[in-house]
């Protein structure tokens, strides 16, 4: 394979990954943050209800 | 339960089926397919540049059917479709910016230039991180569905318009390489057969985001709904 | 017909409270005669280059100045629950749309016409050589930029953040009126005639009236009434 420039190709393809992963790290980040809500909410019913 | 697993099993599926067709590219990519003449090994690029473009235009897409489907029908379900389309198409529509700035700044020896293709890219990203903007904006949810919905097909209209305004204003961007572009300087075949390969790995992945983000907006609905049933105990 | 009446008491009504109060229409005057006496103070361009660059400067002062108005535009009725009464009232959400797009689009153009001769003196330009094309040019790009303007008033009438957000999100989608209108400008101003190649941009601007203003009048009463 023509070897001329491949760092930058390497740059490019990592930014590629790179942003693409960042995007599924804030998904993650925002599922965790949402089952926590709703486990909370979930919770705190069960106990009014029972009160 | 039972489709709750099922889900479960198809997105992994979907995504392993996603992981394995993007390794097998990457190894064509970097090993199988012949050497482009004057630009070394950068070009290679292309491979995810063009197919990010064309996921985030299907996702675009997707999000004006849905919301113009919102607005008929009134379902959550299409809203939570629309927010996580534009979502995932604006990710896609980071990459492909970001993948162009670099493959600019070797090749041309600058990060930008205000050439046809890239400004509209650029506005067509400003746009629809404006929708974003909005929704984040809005609390009530079906004001914001509502809202944003009209928003959503606004800019897509937008962008349509600007694309051709922007043809006739400048261009220094290559030209179509794609041979149904009907491009005159087209590609070697087993290259154009590798965007379209990559681009199905990309379709793969961005639908498994989609599924995710999908089903994260309608956990928030429920949420919502939770909040005002426990405010009212 | 009588859609036409409710837009024209629509936007009588609102000329009058605006021309009463002159809040909206001082500030977009003074902040776009700001920015043209500043420009030309910051750059002094020479002739040539403001022959370059006239159609470019003016619309970005128009859109700025623009941005002022039709913020207000929707904003205005918040207050004592105007905006509710408006919609209960018996006449359609685009007719309530249209009328108040007609009134910024006169407020818009008079600022304009105010800005054209400051252009002139400050920056020793000659802008009455096509005047009449100008003039048309400048009443379809406003036009323009009104309808977009208004119908995004409407979406962010309720925000917290309205006054950010509404310039943020119109700016983008404004782009291809705003290009048509800056090439057409430069070209009025250096009092050419519009002709062959750079028809493409008249048509570019009237096609953008024509869709947004269909699909702002389609849309207009989802927005406003639910």
């Amino acid at each position: 394979m023509d070897e001329r420039n491949l760092t930058y190709m390497f740059y490019g393809l990592s930014a590629a990954w790179l942003i693409l992963a960042g995007y599924v790290l804030s998904l993650a980040a925002r599922e965790k943050r949402l089952k926590r809500q709703l486990d909370n909410l979930k919770r705190m019913i069960e106990e009014r209800e029972r009160k | 339960m039972k489709e709750n697993n099922f889900r479960r099993n198809t997105l992994y599926g979907l995504a392993v089926l996603a992981a394995l067709l993007l390794a097998r590219n990457l190894h064509v990519i970097l090993r199988g397919l012949p050497d482009e003449e004057e630009q070394g090994a950068i070009y290679r690029i292309i491979f995810f540049h063009l197919p990010a473009f064309f996921t985030a235009a299907v996702c675009y897409l997707l999000a004006l059917v849905s919301s113009a489907l919102y607005l008929v029908k009134r379902k959550a379900r299409y809203d939570a479709l629309a927010a996580a389309a534009t979502e995932v198409g604006l990710a896609f529509a980071a990459v492909n910016l970001i993948t162009g700035m670099i493959w600019a700044r070797i090749i041309w020896g600058i990060w930008w230039t205000w050439d046809a293709r890239l400004t509209w890219a650029l506005v067509c990203w400003l746009v629809y991180a404006g929708y974003l903007m909005l929704r984040r904006a809005i609390e009530d949810p079906s004001e914001r569905a509502r809202n944003s919905a009209v928003l959503s097909i606004f800019a897509f209209v937008s962008v349509a318009l600007t694309w051709k305004a922007i043809e006739w204003w400048r261009t220094q961007h290559p030209g179509p390489v794609l041979r149904i572009r009907g491009a005159e300087g087209a590609m070697d075949p087993a290259m154009e057969s590798m965007i379209y390969w990559n681009w199905l790995a990309l379709l793969l992945v961005g639908a498994v985001l989609l599924a995710v983000r999908m089903r994260q907006e309608q956990m928030a609905r429920e949420i919502d709904a939770l909040r005002r049933h426990a405010h009212a105990l | 017909m009588r859609f036409l009446r409710q837009c024209l008491t629509i936007a009588v009504k609102d000329l009058r409270s605006e021309l009463r109060s002159k809040e909206a229409i001082n500030a977009s005057l003074s902040f776009a005669l700001v920015i043209l006496l500043l420009f030309s103070f910051a750059f002094d361009p020479t002739a040539e280059h403001t022959r370059e660059i006239s159609g470019g400067l003016l619309w970005l002062v128009f859109a700025f100045a623009g941005a002022l108005i039709l913020n207000r535009s929707f904003s205005r009725e918040l207050t004592n629950d105007c905006l509710e009464a408006l919609i209960a009232a018996p006449i359609s959400g685009s007719a309530l749309f249209l009328g108040k797009a007609l009134a910024n689009m006169l407020l818009l153009l008079a600022v304009e016409m105010i800005c054209l001769p400051v252009f002139g003196v400050f920056y020793n330009a000659r802008w009455t050589g096509q005047f009449p094309t100008l003039l048309s040019v400048t009443v379809l790009a406003t036009w323009g930029l009104t309808v977009i303007g208004t119908m995004f008033s409407a979406l962010t009438v309720n925000l917290r953040l309205r006054e950010l957000m509404l310039p943020a999100l119109v700016y983008p989608m404004m782009i291809p009126a705003l290009m048509a209108a800056m090439q057409l400008t430069t070209l009025l101003i250096a009092g050419e005639p519009i002709a062959g190649e750079q028809l493409v941009w008249l048509r570019l601007l009237i096609g953008f009236d024509i869709i947004f203003t269909a699909l702002a009048l389609a849309l207009a009463e989802t927005v406003l009434v639910g």
